[in-house]
């Protein structure tokens, strides 16, 4: 069953939302303010599978909750919804990582197609991601130079050090591995690792890089694995040339 | 007119740079004609630049001033926007999931209670809003009549305790002796329930709200006292005006459009009376006065 995070502080709503998104065969879950919501998904291994969320909340606001979900690696599929629907609100959610946006008074029929529509994108990326990700791979450790890493104990082995990876880390890591050779844009990194579409903030990535080169590089700041290509996004290389 | 306002502010401001524009060039031309009569010149030159720099010091207060004036309104166009959308939003919902749904009868009718509650609420946001445009022309006669403040007091805590569903000894009631004052009836009734409805909004959850009537000289004195959250002393004055809200995390919290206490002062005002506020500093409650004067 897909679980719903509902984060609105008026309870009127929040409680015709419940009923109705329970009518419709999910979990739901309502928290009242931007901390909670926080919280809740910052938490590992959140359950959360799409999150309806209010822009005027008591305390953090809810562009301040999107874009501090985002910069924090928490992509789970968000839909912001409020009575403020000038352009420049609606501008400032997209910009703060909200996968859609709608204005209140809503209609009913359309909020719950598009958290249908949300839930699909985001098994549709699970699967071909699963496709292009998983398959070409024959073993779980892949070694470069003196360093190996072990997707099956999401570990990185460098000479006798090891460092523990997250598996979003590994993920990035593979996908990288996988395209060797090849500039990689952050927006594909963003499709293909994480399953997004459009709109996030794609900076996100460079604090995943940045966190891969403390581990793989000699030295992180003159990166000679893992090359910044201007304009487009990264490239991995396995041998680079002698120094 | 709002609008005129703000547009005969900005007309004045431009008036103001062109008369300044026009010292400068005084200035000049004064300085090339006067060239030879090294005495004068210096008086004027000092005169006319400690004009300007006045003038220039006036200007900007008064665009900070205006600046800050409509950063309040825009704050208040979007409270405004906030609470007309989210009761509508709600009973539509409401409506919607009626329509659309088999709902059994016990949540029908808790459906019909939220839909009943958003459209009084919907429905003192309007009257809020259009009171205060009728608050603007102060010389608009009002619709006088004997009233008796302690009988309409009652009736005002009353509605309260119904609406927001507070025991009696949370909200409690200690009228005076009776006393008749010449009002407006619509627009004291306004004003008492404001200063209510403020004292239980401010409360949070622990709602205990005193209110007093008493007479004192040739006044009627209501009193209503809370336990809530507080005003910073800085703020006791500031409340009352147009689109004032206390600034911080409390506003957020608590919504509101800003123009409850602008009601209260103006209709005090209309009726020869006056309205403050005492407290003690945020987080020691606080006390609202409305004094108006007794029918001869």
């Amino acid at each position: 069953m897909n679980q719903i995070l509902v984060v609105e502080d008026e309870q009127h709503i929040a409680d015709g939302l419940r009923f109705n998104l329970e009518a419709e065969g999910y979990q739901v879950h309502v928290v009242e303010t931007g901390e909670a919501a926080l919280e809740l998904l910052q938490a590992p291994e959140s359950p959360i599978d799409v999150v309806v969320l209010d822009v005027m909340l008591p305390g953090k606001d809810g562009f301040a909750v999107m874009s501090e979900l985002r910069q924090g690696g928490q992509f789970v599929p968000t839909l912001m919804l409020t009575a403020r629907g000038h352009p420049e609100d609606i501008l400032k959610g997209f910009a703060a990582g909200a996968d859609d946006y709608l204005a209140k008074p809503f209609e009913l029929a359309i909020l719950l197609a598009r958290l249908r529509g949300l839930l699909r994108r985001r098994d549709w990326l699970r699967t071909s991601l699963n496709h292009s990700v998983a398959k070409p791979e024959p073993t779980d450790t892949f070694t470069f130079g003196d360093k190996s890493v072990h997707f099956d104990l999401l570990e990185l082995h460098v000479r006798d050090k090891v460092f523990p990876l997250t598996l979003m880390e590994a993920n990035l890591l593979r996908y990288l591995i996988q395209h060797e050779g090849r500039p990689i844009s952050r927006k594909a990194m963003l499709e293909e690792v994480w399953g997004l579409h459009e709109d996030t903030d794609t900076r996100a990535i460079d604090n995943f890089i940045v966190r891969l080169r403390r581990y793989i590089e000699d030295e992180p700041v003159r990166p000679r694995h893992l090359l910044t290509i201007r304009g487009v996004g990264y490239r991995f290389v396995a041998a680079p040339a002698a120094k | 007119m709002i609008t005129t306002g703000r547009r005969k502010s900005i007309a004045f401001y431009i008036a103001f740079g062109i008369g300044l524009i026009s010292v400068i060039l005084v200035l000049y031309i004064g300085w090339i004609q006067l060239n030879w009569r090294h005495g004068v010149l210096l008086v004027l030159g000092i005169l006319l630049l400690l004009i300007i720099i006045s003038g220039v010091i006036l200007n900007t207060i008064s665009l900070v001033r205006e600046i800050n004036r409509n950063e309040q309104k825009d704050a208040f166009i979007n409270a405004v926007t906030h609470e007309l959308k989210t009761p509508v939003a709600s009973i539509r919902l409401y409506l919607e999931t009626l329509q659309t749904r088999a709902v059994d009868e016990e949540k029908r009718k808790e459906f019909y209670r939220i839909m009943l509650e958003d459209s009084d609420r919907l429905l003192a946001t309007i009257e809020q809003v259009l009171r205060t445009g009728r608050m603007g022309a102060a010389s608009r006669g009002l619709n006088l009549a004997r009233i008796d403040l302690s009988g309409l007091v009652e009736e005002c805590v009353a509605r309260a305790r119904a609406i927001h569903r507070i025991a009696p000894e949370s909200l409690t009631f200690h009228p005076g002796a009776p006393v008749s004052i010449m009002a407006d009836l619509e627009e004291v009734r306004a004003a008492v329930s404001n200063l209510i409805e403020n004292a239980v909004k401010y409360s949070g959850k622990d709602v205990n709200v005193r209110v007093e009537t008493e007479q004192i000289d040739g006044y009627v004195l209501m009193r209503v006292k809370d336990a809530g959250v507080g005003i910073p002393k800085t703020e006791l004055k500031r409340v009352f005006k147009r689109f004032h809200r206390v600034p911080g995390p409390l506003a957020s919290r608590v919504k509101g459009t800003g123009l409850g206490l602008f009601i209260v002062r103006s209709v005090a005002k209309r009726h020869g009376g006056r309205a403050w506020a005492e407290s003690e500093g945020s987080g020691y409650g606080s006390t609202f006065f409305l004094q108006l004067p007794v029918a001869k």
